[in-house]
């Protein structure tokens, strides 16, 4: 595919707001994964989670607009601004007209939904605020952008699970190449951390119970991994066509060059153990991109943390890649800030670039114990300096979602 | 009955709590969607507040033919 270039970043994060404290906390593999204190989770089986804080000091958000947006929207408009600041672009020189907005998010505006609901069964139908028409649902985040900035161009919101926004990012990438947007602001977001999302997160059995210890409790590809810790928050990117980045003389943090999607067709909440068909989004991608999977240098995991999750993804790749499966560094950073579901791809992406950029890739942490039916070349625990030409990024959702996207260092 | 004065007061009131604006940009004449900004689903959160303060329910009909502070002081005055 042709090269469509990320040249601006903006992350909203338990390991920290803005890419300098993110890449910082990524590197040195801290984990931000916490007990639940904002409300009462102790009868959860899972009552640990990814948690943003210090939002508010990086809001230029009014106090009135947050009355009526949850807060996956206020995550995306504050990761938006950060976007575009970074990206070095002035709207107010655009054709609106040609900007889009390419959005990924699982769930939707659950503490604004569920907190109105309790509302309608308390006080009744007058008791549920009419701002909830509009503040729920997916795509609310994407209009809220949409009108904040005056972006009136071709959008869309992706929902697929934890595959959202790397689906969002792909779409988005190939909207650019068919001519319909100038550029486009992509990315996703997710607010989970809210007691009836977290209750159907609990009851879908892909968390971690191991509540006793937060910061080592999500440990992808260990033997001794029981599911993933949730996280909340955004990210989104600036996506340019090459043309216009060497117009503007913009600076380029990686280039999307392949991407690859399929659906397993066999199970409504686990992937499917043979992995056929992530294997095949792998091929596609790599075929896209035109690269044999050893110019790969670095993939950047999906590593639910569940035991089919990552044996299977580990199957994927070691029949994809061959003899080389054993060569090719892999680790899933998301252990360090937990899985934002929706938005896990975007952060996939951002923490990829950045590794990209800093000549290092970002750990797995908390991997100890070796699973057989794990045995790829994970880089484990600390950061492992190496130059990354090319890297993979995997997603994958319930429903069989695979989501394969791969980006070259400039 | 109340005054007008005592209406355009409380009223303002449920302006600042809806909007989480200064009663400074209330004035009487002031237009609900172009000084104000109010959209749709805040004219029928201020209506919802009107009912619990006033102990007045207003139409959506009525709601709809307002477009000014004052229009809305009418409708209370009159009910």
């Amino acid at each position: 595919m042709e090269k469509i270039a990320i040249t601006g970043l903006g992350v909203i994060s338990p390991s920290g707001i803005d890419k300098r404290v993110f890449w910082s906390n990524i590197k040195a593999g801290r984990s931000a994964i916490e007990k639940i204190e904002r409300f009462d989770a102790s009868l959860y089986s899972s009552r640990i989670a990814g948690q943003v804080k210090e939002l508010e000091g990086y809001s230029n958000v009014s106090s009135r607009l947050l009355k009526k947006i949850d807060l996956f929207s206020h995550m995306a408009l504050v990761a938006s601004e950060l976007c575009i600041e970074d990206a070095k672009i002035n709207l107010a020189e655009e054709n609106l007209k040609r900007v889009g907005i390419f959005m990924g998010n699982a769930i939707g505006g659950w503490l604004y939904a569920e907190t109105e609901l309790r509302d309608m069964y308390l006080e009744g139908r007058e008791g549920v605020s009419p701002f909830m028409a509009s503040a729920w649902f997916p795509a609310a985040p994407q209009g809220q952008i949409s009108i904040n900035y005056g972006i009136k161009g071709f959008s869309k919101t992706i929902v697929a699970d934890r595959a959202s926004s790397l689906m969002a990012i792909g779409y988005a990438a190939r909207t650019i190449i068919r001519g319909k947007c100038d550029f486009i602001l992509a990315g996703g977001m997710e607010a989970p951390v809210t007691p009836y999302a977290l209750l159907c997160c609990n009851t879908s059995g892909m968390l971690t119970e191991n509540n006793d210890q937060p910061h080592t409790a999500y440990r992808p590809f260990d033997k001794n991994r029981d599911g993933l810790a949730i996280a909340e928050g955004a990210g989104v990117l600036t996506l340019e066509p090459q043309s216009r980045v060497t117009a503007r003389g913009a600076h380029v943090y990686a280039n999307i060059i392949g991407y690859g999607t399929t659906t397993d067709a066999v199970n409504r909440i686990e992937p499917s153990d043979d992995a056929v068909q992530l294997g095949r989004a792998i091929k596609i991608a790599l075929d896209d991109a035109g690269l044999s999977p050893k110019d790969i240098d670095y993939i950047c995991a999906d590593g639910a943390g569940s035991k089919i999750g990552d044996a299977s993804e580990t199957k994927a790749i070691k029949n994809v890649f061959g003899d080389y499966a054993k060569k090719v560094i892999v680790s899933a950073p998301k252990s360090i800030y937990g899985n934002m579901l929706g938005a896990s791809g975007v952060l996939d992406v951002i923490t990829t670039v950045l590794a990209m950029e800093h000549n290092m890739i970002p750990p797995t942490i908390n991997y100890e114990t070796p699973d057989p039916e794990c045995d790829l070349n994970y880089c484990i625990n600390k950061p492992q300096e190496k130059v990354i030409k090319n890297a993979m990024i995997i997603n994958r959702g319930r429903g069989g979602i695979n989501c394969v996207l791969i980006l070259q260092k400039p | 009955m109340n005054t007008q004065t005592d209406i355009e007061s409380k009223l303002k009131s449920v302006f600042k709590k809806v909007l989480d604006i200064k009663e400074s940009e209330i004035v009487p004449g002031a237009k609900l969607d172009e000084s104000l900004g109010i959209d749709s689903t805040e004219m029928v959160e201020i209506a919802v507040v009107i009912k619990k303060e006033f102990g007045v329910a207003i139409k959506d009909n009525e709601l709809k033919k307002t477009h000014s502070f004052n229009d809305i002081v009418g409708i209370l005055k009159a009910k």
